[in-house]
């Protein structure tokens, strides 16, 4: 049986997202099971009209410009690719709590980009967590 | 196996992962092994450091066999033969 991993995330910050992007990619060379929930204030990141433009930061050491030429001078994919290769190379569920929809604007799942698997409640998220091998809360 | 040993060897499959930083390799070398049959070797090109212990480590816990590797012209080869 596969070993699993829950993330909860409650970031938009593309440095945040980017980091997790590559923790999903070790994620699935690893052939584990990822559920990913997507909490708080995160649901920003996964809008249909945001995510592929995202350019808050959460760490300053860097503009976000500064940073984003740095990942295409080392060939670092944008992470909704890197969240893509994961989910095509192992399960990697995610959901958006219904509060992150409303914080962001909608809890339609149609508004969100096609990551996104479904809207869930946050006992879901407990429930994972309680099975989970691994546990990141970013 | 020496460096000599590693150089003779008639890889199934070169992953030319060079310029691309972690998780490049590791994700390049995952992919392709689908590409190669049980006991086929697999040759690595990365220029990126981290490759040298990730590829190793991660060989070890899927059951690949590690043959080694080494540096030269600024980058690093490794060797792996698939279980």
């Amino acid at each position: 049986m596969a070993k699993k991993m829950t993330i909860g995330l409650s970031s938009s910050c593309i440095d945040k997202l980017t980091g997790l992007g590559v923790i999903l990619s070790g994620a699935a060379a690893e052939d584990l099971e990822v559920d990913l929930f997507i909490l708080v204030n995160a649901g920003h990141a996964f809008l249909k009209n945001k995510a592929e433009n995202l350019k808050e930061m959460s760490d300053q050491v860097q503009t976000s410009e500064e940073f984003l030429k740095s990942l295409e001078q080392l060939k670092t994919p944008h992470w909704i690719e890197f969240f893509e290769m994961a989910k095509d190379m192992t399960t990697v569920n995610i959901l958006l709590c219904s509060l992150a929809g409303k914080i962001a604007g909608s809890d339609a799942k149609e508004d969100y980009i096609d990551l996104v698997d479904d809207i869930c409640g946050i006992g879901e998220y407990i429930d994972s967590a309680g099975e989970a091998d691994i546990n990141l809360f970013i | 196996m020496t460096t000599e040993e590693l150089k003779a060897i008639q890889a199934d499959k070169v992953v030319d992962s060079r310029g691309t930083a972690c998780p490049g390799p590791l994700l390049a070398v995952k992919q392709a092994m689908a590409d190669i049959p049980s006991g086929g070797v697999m040759q690595i090109l990365s220029s990126d450091a981290g490759t040298k212990r990730d590829i190793p480590r991660w060989a070890a816990k899927k059951g690949h066999e590690y043959l080694g590797d080494f540096e030269e012209a600024g980058f690093f080869t490794l060797y792996l033969k698939k279980a």
